[in-house]
């Protein structure tokens, strides 16, 4: 009981929060400003990014620059809660939990993320190394959240959903910016600087660094999870005449907490080139090379050094009522692996190439009716081709609303993880052939996902819109950990194989309302049937094959909320049901942001985190997973 | 890795009482209440203002500062093609005011409508086809103005772009010659990129 009056001290508080006003609002006619009164003017609005997407044949859901200042995330991992459409939970002090429609895990695999067009899914892990990613939190344009397959156009591991993290212009980013926050266990701090270049360029260099504390266990344990990381980057950008070329690139070192060992170390470098034309009208050509380099070295498993290229272009035309998409792409990795004592990847170096070729057409059948087919072919080094097609419809009768199906199919392809992962890293020799107790695992196959997808999106009035997503689809050939009963060369007592089978169904639904301009609410539930099961034959018993752990249930509801000229309130209320394996309690939690805007350039914001509860899980078995504390966090953030 | 989900699993603690349950609740209803008072005790502040009003604005603005190829007679015609909020924030704004001894008209325009005799034409984020509407204004002389990532690229002379919250629009000075529009350097001093010829 002790707990109610945090909360309710912070409104009492809030609700003494000066009324300020000054300039900038205009009190007359605003046709009477000038035009840099005009340039000065902070809005608010029911963003016409919302409006544009209303045309999509997908559960998409995506999270503005806006949403991400106002709620005072400071991570990736925190911002994509604001996401209605996906499942967040954290660890511990560095690792989260985060997957679309089911199947999440801390390692998590059907779930894809780009970063400005940049694959962060680890072909070596089959998963997102979430502590080893970040960007510049007032530098993100937007986030684009898909949840269902969006293998057409992704390519594969691309199932359960898409997640395009979008950076600035440069242009849009000049001059010099500031942040630092600081709670009790957490820190960071943001310098950034944009500038011009000659010739119509614009460029911005930044460098950051955080540090998170270990957490506790439910005990009051140390989990020894905490970490460092310092980051630096830019991102260039040249306007041509019907065209653009982009530049970017970060580097960045991590250390991270392990139980009686010296630090994890996480280092890595990537560069990202992107050439885009606007031929003629509606014919657009992109053209894009990433290079990437990621080395983690995990006292106790394994040192893995990653390299990555990727080339890939995709050609835009439209005719007549088509409008026809068109590419392909070509990526190159070596995995050097070099074990620990307890597992390890054999062979210990391997090169792995993908290469795809995809087209798409959607067709206007009608003024309101627009039908979509496309397919990806996609070769991998293990399983080769892949088809991943998708159909869909979408009906538009008057502009306000569209209805909207879709039927999709994909894969998960394997990864090292999957089928080079073997336990002792080292073979034991039998009769001259190596054996080991686990893997390899030669037979995995890749996962398959047949999906149906029903929506509607509507927005009756300007200042409401609500979108309801159904899906179902079946999955084939899930991970299973099986005992080997073909042996052969290399070959362990255990492997991986693809003998389970799943069914989801849900429902997706969120809505935006702004009462008045100066409040807005947006709610989001996800109701939600994972169902697996091994097949006849499999002896899966450890939770290393099948793993799924997901609420049947999860729903937010956040309030925007302008107090004065100055000031803003926002809080997200957040649901999260019960997880059966391992049994994690539901929870309700309350997160509150106010943001006083001191000057135009300088805004301090004091949050609240997980006001409800002294502490409370999200993840693992107790009693040894992590638990969250109710925090305060401070952050300043200066613009020049 | 592998082993960190090797988790055994343990007896599930203890839920907690039936109270705890209804506490969110309460509290999200408490929130609103709050949130809803204190809306209304401030009914009397500056009102926020809409990136169409904005926009809208800017819009009627831009006809001050330039000078036209052709003399467009009486009237100003603007265009609003695929953004109905902004065409009637406009026609608002407008009415009643003149630049200089002109009046200024807007036409609410959909896809496939003509474009010709219009001074300005405004092309929103859901016009259909925003570069065939650019290439057959640029035809006619008409300056255009677009409110899209690539606006620029695809040939407007005005783009707006949303960046800190703020409404801010760029300038392409190739676009505006290819429509014989001469901008003022005031409006050029405003935008806050403007991008030169020569590539």
């Amino acid at each position: 009981m002790t707990r109610k009056p945090v909360p309710l001290m912070l409104l009492a508080l809030l609700s003494m929060a000066p009324g300020a006003r000054a300039a900038g609002a205009p009190d007359g006619d605003i046709a009477d400003l000038t035009l840099e009164q005009l340039n000065e003017i902070v809005v608010t609005s029911v963003s016409r990014q919302e409006e544009k997407l209303g045309n999509a044949a997908a559960s998409l859901y995506v999270i503005s620059a806006t949403d991400i200042r106002r709620s005072g995330a400071r991570s990736l991992p925190e911002a994509l809660r604001l996401a209605p459409n996906l499942e967040v939970a954290r660890v511990d002090a560095r690792n989260y939990a985060i997957s679309a429609r089911g199947f999440n895990n801390p390692f998590a695999n059907k779930l894809l993320v780009l970063i400005d067009g940049r694959s962060v899914y680890s072909p070596f892990f089959s998963a997102v190394f979430w502590d080893a990613q970040s960007v510049v939190m007032e530098d993100i344009e937007r986030i684009e959240v898909i949840s269902g397959p969006g293998s057409t156009i992704w390519g594969v591991n691309a199932v359960n959903g898409v997640i395009n993290i979008i950076t600035r212009n440069a242009k849009d980013s000049q001059g010099a910016l500031l942040s630092v926050a600081a709670s009790s266990g957490e820190g960071d701090a943001s310098l950034r600087f944009g500038g011009k270049l000659s010739s119509n360029g614009y460029y911005r260099a930044y460098a950051q660094a955080m540090a998170a504390q270990d957490t506790d266990n439910e005990q009051g344990a140390n989990t020894f999870t905490g970490m460092q990381r310092r980051q630096a980057g830019f991102r260039a950008d040249w306007d041509l005449e019907g065209g653009s070329i982009a530049l970017s690139g970060d580097a960045y070192q991590a250390n991270l907490g392990q139980f009686n060992t010296r630090d994890i170390r996480l280092s890595g470098a990537n560069m990202v080139g992107r050439y885009m034309r606007q031929l003629a009208d509606g014919n657009d050509l992109r053209l894009q090379l990433v290079l990437d380099h990621t080395e983690r070295n995990q006292p106790n498993a394994y040192v893995d050094r990653l390299d990555t290229a990727e080339l890939e272009g995709q050609h835009d035309i439209r005719l007549g009522s088509h409008k026809l998409s068109w590419g392909g792409g070509y990526r190159y990795s070596r995995d050097d692996n070099s074990p620990g004592p307890g597992f390890g990847f054999w062979p210990y170096q391997r090169s792995m190439h993908w290469g795809n070729l995809f087209a798409q057409d959607e067709i206007a059948l009608t003024p309101s009716l627009r039908a979509t087919g496309g397919v990806k072919v996609e070769h991998n080094t293990y399983t080769g081709a892949e088809v991943l097609p998708t159909l869909r419809l979408a009906w538009s009768p008057d502009g306000k609303q569209t209805v909207w199906g879709a039927l999709s199919r994909t894969v998960r392809a394997p990864s090292r993880t999957d089928r080079d992962f073997v336990l002792p890293p080292a073979p034991v020799m039998i009769g001259g052939q190596p054996r080991f107790t686990v893997g390899t695992s030669p037979d995995f196959d890749s996962e398959v996902a047949k999906v149906l997808e029903l929506g509607y999106r509507a927005q009756p009035a300007h200042n409401w819109s609500y979108a309801v997503t159904a899906w179902y689809s079946e999955y084939d050939k899930l991970r299973t950990l099986e005992p080997n009963t073909t042996p052969g060369p290399y070959r362990g007592v255990l492997e991986f194989r693809n003998l389970a089978e799943g069914r989801t169904r849900g429902i997706e639904f969120w809505a935006r309302w702004q009462p008045i301009l100066r409040w807005r609410l947006n709610a989001g539930l996800v109701v939600q049937d994972i169902d697996t099961s091994l097949k006849p034959g499999s002896k899966d018993a450890t939770a290393a094959g099948l793993v799924i752990n997901d609420p049947s249930s999860y729903w937010q509801l956040r309030s925007s909320h302008e107090l004065s000229e100055h000031v803003q309130l926002d809080w997200t209320l957040r649901y999260n049901g019960s997880m059966p394996k391992p049994y994690v309690p539901s929870y309700h939690e309350l997160d509150a942001n106010l943001v006083w805007n001191v000057r135009p350039n300088i805004n301090v914001a004091l949050a609240g985190e997980n006001l409800l509860h002294a502490r409370h899980a999200e993840w693992g078995a107790y009693p040894g997973r992590s638990v969250f504390e109710r925090r305060a966090v401070l952050k300043l953030t200066m613009r020049y | 890795m592998v082993s960190a989900s090797l988790t055994t699993y343990a007896a599930p603690p203890q839920p907690a009482g039936a109270w705890r349950n209804r506490l969110p609740l309460l509290l999200a209803m408490l929130l609103l209440a709050f949130s809803c008072l204190s809306v209304d005790a401030q009914q009397g502040g500056p009102a926020p203002v809409t990136e169409r009003s904005v926009k809208a604005a800017f819009l009627y603005k831009f006809l001050g500062y330039m000078e036209f190829p052709v003399e467009p007679g009486p009237s100003l015609v603007v265009g609003v093609l695929g953004a109905d909020d902004v065409a009637a924030e406009l026609a608002q704004i407008t009415n009643g005011r003149n630049v200089g001894s002109r009046s200024i008209s807007v036409r609410k325009l959909s896809d496939g409508d003509a474009l010709n005799g219009l001074a300005l034409l405004f092309i929103g984020a859901d016009a259909a086809l925003p570069a065939a509407s650019l290439r057959a204004a640029e035809k006619n002389g008409t300056v255009t103005v677009t409110e899209q990532d690539n606006g620029l690229q695809i040939g407007s002379v005005i783009n707006f772009r949303l960046v800190d919250e703020r409404v801010r629009f760029e300038v392409s000075l190739p676009a505006a010659e290819r429509c014989n529009v001469r901008l003022s350097s005031r409006l050029l001093s405003v935008a806050y990129h403007v991008q030169k010829g020569g590539q």
